[in-house]
């Protein structure tokens, strides 16, 4: 996810490998270039599938990704793409796809594709279609790259695919012919309307489940891979945890969840006091909120969360940074968790005194200093969830 | 006539559910036959009591509102009910 000064863009790609392989012949890379404002996404499908196909996917997004962010012609880039990819043994050619959306500076896209099914640009729940220009090398005639250029609006979609999307059902009783972009166009016409505000991830979640409906068993007759980016206003969250270091500053760090425009979360029993006490509202800590060895959640008017401190942010971190999150987090962490991921600017307050009882010999855990973790948690949740976090000590 | 029921309130910051909390929530599952039903079963932020050495250690159990019980077990907080109902 990436903040471009006002508009906040959220971009999620879905994976699923082909059944059978071990690997995903698709390849999805993106990256945010801070000094230029801009962010670019680029989704390769390789020739065939398993291993070669997934080589020839992430050979083309890394070229790709550094010709356009060094702004070479395109031509001249698809050239060298094409000459240096491997050659199929069987089919005698080289091959890979690929779409690339170029977010620059106020929100102005550029699209470039060769040979993927055309991607949706989708405003107001239609499908905008923007004038494509084509143009291909001399060296690669067949090779046609479209180009396209728009100025994006806050509550806009691009979704491109490969076309294991496409072509899901192909052949088969449902879907004779492939869910086609048509489709697929339709199925996410419904959803916005339902679900106006669904996030990029919860999208191409659906598109993708979708598209396997359409094959037999619900399997994976081919890679299927989804892009959606999503411009819209940025989503805040703040969580404050840890008493302030200095008593009288009680009131001002308490005020902090006041007047603020998203959502409010409290982790640690002290803070949840301090905050219940400076603002008259009741703590209520129900026992039946509890799991997975972390203390209960507790309910406080006007906050989304409140848990205990240290061990259900310290388990947070760890459910954060593991890469294949398969068991389900314990209760609170879990909620943190869902919490976090909702949210695009994340801003932690957090008090610095120390509790003395925490460095008890006798815990049977080590319990870690409160900063350390906040310190750790800003790192995965920027680095591996793309979020825009701060840190403000009190 | 309603029975006078004792209210119990478990500590669960962090100290407190490191050394027992973490036990005591189950407490309502425990309780001898006698007791069932006279006792209300609460968990609390923080109570602040580990940060002060005069109280003792963890855990802590606040009991009818006003008694701490420091480095509380089943038996303590029980035989404390016990008293609250003169039983």
């Amino acid at each position: 996810m990436i903040l471009l000064e006002e508009t906040f863009i959220e971009i999620e790609c879905c994976q699923r490998i082909k059944t059978g392989e071990s690997v995903c012949g698709d390849d999805f890379r993106s990256i945010r270039l801070d000094d230029e404002s801009r962010c670019i996404s680029v989704l390769s499908d390789g020739l065939g599938s398993g291993i070669k196909d997934s080589l020839m996917a992430s050979m083309t997004t890394s070229m790709v990704l550094r010709f356009v962010s060094r702004d070479m012609e395109i031509i001249p880039s698809a050239e060298i793409i094409m000459d240096t990819l491997p050659v199929c043994e069987v089919r005698k050619i080289s091959y890979a796809t690929f779409t690339v959306a170029d977010i620059l500076a106020n929100d102005r896209v550029r699209i470039i594709e060769m040979d993927n099914p055309p991607y949706i640009h989708l405003r107001d729940g239609e499908d905008v279609q923007w004038e494509k220009q084509t143009v291909f090398s001399a060296a690669w005639p067949d090779r046609k790259l479209n180009l396209s250029k728009f100025k994006a609006v806050p509550g806009d979609r691009i979704i491109f695919f490969s076309d294991g999307v496409t072509q899901a059902g192909l052949g088969h009783s449902i879907a004779k012919f492939g869910w086609k972009r048509q489709g697929c166009l339709e199925f996410v016409q419904n959803i916005i309307k339902r679900e106006p505000n669904i996030s990029a991830r919860d999208l191409s979640h659906s598109i993708v489940a979708q598209a396997c409906t359409k094959n037999p068993g619900f399997s994976c007759i081919d890679d299927i891979s989804c892009t959606v980016i999503y411009f819209r206003k940025p989503r805040h969250i703040r969580l404050l945890t840890g008493p302030p270091f200095r008593n009288d500053k009680d009131r001002d760090f308490a005020k902090t969840v006041l007047d603020f425009n998203g959502r409010s979360v409290i982790c640690g029993g002290t803070t949840a006091g301090i905050v219940g006490r400076e603002l008259n509202r009741e703590v209520r800590t129900d026992l039946r909120l509890r799991g997975g060895g972390l203390p209960p959640i507790s309910t406080m008017k006007g906050i989304d969360l409140v848990t205990e401190g240290i061990l259900t942010l310290t388990e947070t971190d760890r459910q954060l940074e593991l890469d294949n999150r398969q068991q389900s987090a314990p209760l609170a962490a879990a909620k943190l968790i869902e919490l976090l991921q909702e949210s695009d600017v994340i801003e932690f307050i957090a008090g610095t005194r120390v509790n003395e009882a925490h460095q008890d010999p006798s815990l049977p855990v080590d319990l870690e200093i409160r900063r350390n973790i906040i310190k750790r948690l800003k790192t995965v949740l920027e680095n591996k969830y793309m979020k825009k976090v701060t840190i403000k000590y009190y | 006539m309603t029975k006078k029921k004792v209210k119990v309130e478990i500590c669960v910051g962090t100290t407190c559910f490191l050394l027992g909390a973490s036990k005591l929530q189950e407490m309502e599952r425990f309780l001898p036959p006698d007791l069932t039903g006279r006792v209300e079963v609460q968990g609390t932020a923080c109570l602040g009591c580990c940060r002060n050495d005069n109280f003792g250690s963890a855990p802590f159990v606040k009991v009818d509102d006003t008694d701490v019980i420091a480095n509380a077990t089943l038996e303590k907080v029980i035989n404390r009910v016990r008293r609250s109902l003169n039983l």
